[in-house]
């Protein structure tokens, strides 16, 4: 047990995201960056937007996810005829003993580990019905609202080449998801392990490292770690850079339309306390915060119509942003 | 390390030995920049002490970039934060120098992770020595510049020296006028000071130390010259030749031999003995008033002063016709011009101390006077030479660098016979043009010290004379002037007419 009454070991908070990369990597090939960001989402409490050509492995990273951490996995596949009550459940008439009643159903949200595949083929509606739910970790059916379970993580795919017939996701619903993260294809080494690892007689079996409990008090002990002021101005400053009224970068003004929200500056700095405590510290500093700048404000950042005609990436301007903002904030 | 606040000091010793090197580098800078400066401004504006003004910047310097350091030093907060980036301790020590009154499990593992993080990191090394390359090489360049300016001749240096020589004979010439006024207090005892003579020296004096130069202090002597001649009696001469007769008139006489040789001793001895001897007329026989009555008829006739001949030859009527009472009156009136030769005999001998001492003076001024010029007409011919040199070197050539020096042919003191002004008693009177200062004058005269002979020499214009520039000779011409002046009986003030108008020459 990582928590004892209240007092709580941080030291078993890396412990336990230490193994559980570990244990993850086990079965993933490669995306050290994909596993680092999906664990910091986790214990950061959030949601995580994997984006990817199809068949990298994110349906096998949350399954493999919720083998490790001994939590309740469901998925959905999100298609045009999806519902609302397909993700949220509903009340359905039930006969007992010549009595009708209804009887609410729970949907596949009810799980702690749920996996939103190909999220951008649902109608808006249905995405708003996850959103939602993602958002104020509860449902309403009728009139009744229930809480969905504790720990909650959602991992919502999307295919970025695939667009005919999808719905993409509006700019204030990104803004729900914590993390939104790149799958990369593997490079030749790791596609010639992929294929000695799930092609052979056996695949490896993972092991339950964490539980739910384990899960909330990392979380917990997350938002304690301490953030010195100088470097929470620095969160400031990268937030402020983004916005194309507010910045020097040339880049931004021309590129930008909309910079982060103050929720990016919140995830931001949750993500940097998460990622202090995988590297084994107590306070959050700079490098945290540049690490997970990226996947914390590339879906936050939102680009004019000339950078996508120059060919330039919401993750160039975060990496312009973030050298300018670290050189500003060099000097004491 | 135990605690946050040891980690600060060592971070505070360490941010110590590299600013203090920055600083002192600063400070040299600056320093070399007042040093550099100052000599480079007493190079164009004379200043005598310009070593001690120019190395006052050292600890000028030194002290301001002491202070900037003192108020520039980082507090805890900016030590914590640099160490954390110049060790790579990612924040540890700034957070947990933040939160070091905050409490909890975190906070206590915080400052424990960054108190061990700091004693395995050196700390020494969070703030390391880094001097500004540029601002070595600025710092090695103004030192050479200054260096070079200390080094090299200072322009101003002439001009210093000079200064401080007018100063010098300034205050010779007021010291000597002072050692006269005391020499004649001395004496108070046997002669008493005429408070005139010393009223005119002691504000002489005075006008001398306050002059500006030496030229203007020679302004002040000719002026007390002529108040001191004014204190002398025309007569004096006259009275003392009569004086003098009479002694010699009563030494061939008895009665009044002792008179005579009194008076012979001086006027006041004599004046004395004379009341003495009209008390003694009674008892004279009657041989001894006539030889007396004589001995006093002869000394009026051969008086010049007519006051003591009326006198004298009123005591010899009245001593012959036996009137005793008028003529010991005569003969007191006698002692009473007598007494008045004695008092004016000592203005006289004070006057003529005064005057010699003025002299004297005027000496020491002058000659410093004559050497500024020469200095001055020096410097102006060198710099006209250069100009000429420059300008035409046909028609000049350019030799004028040297002719400061006194190397003029001085051919126009021996003169070659054609000249004007001979004489004593002539008087002349001279009428001509200001030359431009772009015109070249010229005077008759030899080839200058350094120009061959077969040079040819440049000729004034119309005329078949080999001609000088005439500030090749002005000089010459100047001194010789001079020298006639104090070889005879000219006065005073008219020799300072004549050096200044040579000086005036030299320096146009």
């Amino acid at each position: 047990m990582i928590a004892e009454e209240h007092r709580v070991d941080p030291k078993k908070v890396t412990e336990l995201a230490s193994s559980l990369e570990t244990e993850l990597g086990r079965l993933i090939v490669g995306q050290k960056e994909l596993l680092r960001d999906t664990v910091i989402a986790l214990i950061g409490g959030g949601h995580i937007l994997l984006e990817g050509v199809p068949g990298l492995g994110k349906t096998m990273l949350v399954r493999s996810l919720g083998q490790a951490l001994d939590l309740t996995f469901s998925r959905i596949q999100f298609t045009p005829d999806l519902m609302p009550a397909d993700i949220v459940g509903t009340n359905i008439i039930r006969e007992d003993s010549g009595r009708r009643e209804f009887e609410y159903q729970p949907g596949p949200i009810f799980a702690s580990l749920v996996l939103a595949d190909e999220v951008n083929r649902a109608t808006p509606k249905t995405q708003s019905a996850l959103l939602e739910a993602m958002q104020e970790r509860t449902v309403t059916v009728g009139n009744e609202t229930r809480a969905l379970p504790v720990p909650f993580f959602v991992l919502a795919t999307q295919n970025p080449i695939e667009l005919e017939g999808t719905y993409p996701l509006p700019e204030a619903q990104l803004d729900r998801f914590f993390f939104k993260a790149i799958v990369p294809f593997p490079s030749e080494t790791e596609l010639l392990e992929i294929a000695r690892r799930t092609t052979g007689a056996t695949t490896p079996e993972l092991h339950a490292i964490g539980d739910a409990e384990s899960i909330i008090a990392a979380q917990r002990v997350a938002r304690e770690v301490p953030i010195a002021e100088h470097v929470l101005r620095y969160a400031g400053r990268l937030i402020i850079a983004t916005h194309p009224n507010r910045t020097e970068l040339d880049s931004v003004r021309k590129y930008v339309r909309y910079g982060a929200s103050p929720r990016g500056l919140q995830t931001l700095v949750l993500a940097g306390k998460v990622r202090a405590l995988l590297e084994g510290r107590y306070n959050v500093a700079f490098e945290d915060l540049a690490a997970v700048a990226r996947p914390a404000l590339r879906h936050r950042v939102f680009l004019q119509f000339e950078a996508e005609a120059d060919g330039v990436t919401t993750d160039q301007i975060i990496d312009e942003v973030l050298e300018r903002t670290t050189k500003e904030s060099a000097s004491p | 390390m135990s605690s946050l606040e040891a980690v600060v000091a060592a971070l505070r010793r360490s941010d110590a030995r590299s600013s203090v090197p920055r600083f002192f580098v600063h400070a040299a800078v600056g320093a070399g920049i007042w040093v550099g400066a100052v000599l480079l401004i007493t190079r164009l504006v004379p200043f005598e002490r310009r070593l001690q003004l120019a190395f006052l910047g050292v600890p000028v310097m030194l002290a301001v970039a002491a202070t900037a350091w003192l108020a520039s030093r980082p507090g805890p907060g900016v030590l914590m934060s640099v160490a954390d980036q110049s060790l790579g301790l990612k924040e540890r020590l700034s957070t947990a120098w933040e939160r070091r009154a905050s409490s909890g499990l975190m906070d206590d593992l915080q400052r424990l992770d960054a108190l061990q993080h700091a004693k395995l990191a050196r700390l020494a090394r969070a703030f390391p020595v880094r001097i500004n390359r540029r601002e070595v090489g600025v710092l090695a360049i103004i030192a050479v510049a200054a260096l070079l300016l200390a080094v090299l001749p200072n322009p101003m240096d002439q001009l210093l020296a000079q200064r401080r020589a007018d100063a010098a004979s300034q205050a010779a010439a007021a010291n000597a006028l002072h050692a006269v006024q005391d020499k004649i207090a001395a004496n108070a005892t046997t002669v008493p000071p005429d408070p005139k003579v010393q009223k005119i020296l002691g504000a002489t004096e005075k006008q001398i130390r306050q002059a500006p130069d030496p030229r203007s202090a020679l302004q002040a002597i000719s002026p007390a010259e002529q108040q001191l001649l004014q204190l002398s009696d025309p007569q004096t001469p006259a009275r003392t030749s009569t004086a003098q007769n009479l002694a010699g008139s009563l030494s061939s006489t008895k009665a009044g031999k002792a008179a005579g040789q009194a008076l012979t001793a001086s006027p006041a001895k004599g004046a004395q003995a004379l009341r003495q001897l009209a008390s003694q007329l009674q008892t004279l026989s009657p041989q001894e008033r006539a030889q007396l009555a004589q001995a006093l008829a002869t000394a009026a006739q051969h008086a010049q002063d007519p006051a003591m001949a009326a006198s004298l030859s009123r005591a010899s009527s009245a001593l012959a016709a036996g009137d005793y009472a008028a003529a010991a009156a005569a003969l007191s009136d006698m002692a009473s011009q007598l007494d008045s030769l004695q008092a004016q005999q000592n203005t006289d001998a004070q006057v003529a101390a005064a005057i010699n001492s003025l002299e004297a003076a005027r000496q020491g001024l002058a000659a410093q006077a004559d050497r500024d010029a020469a200095a001055a007409s020096g410097s102006a011919a060198g710099a006209g030479g250069n100009a000429n040199a420059g300008g035409s070197p046909g028609a000049s050539p350019g030799n004028g660098s040297n002719s400061g020096n006194g190397n003029g042919s001085g051919n126009g003191a021996s003169g070659s016979g054609g000249s004007s002004g001979h004489g004593n008693s002539g008087s002349g009177s001279g009428s001509g043009t200001g030359s431009k200062p772009s015109e070249k004058l010229f005077v008759p005269g030899r080839p200058v010290p350094g120009q061959f002979e077969n040079d040819p020499t440049p000729l004034g214009p119309g005329q078949d004379v080999p001609l000088t520039p005439y500030t090749q000779v002005v000089q010459a011409y100047g001194k010789a002037a001079l020298d006639a002046t104090d070889q005879s009986l000219i006065p005073g003030s008219e020799r300072d007419l004549v050096r200044e108008y040579f000086s005036t020459l030299g320096a146009s």
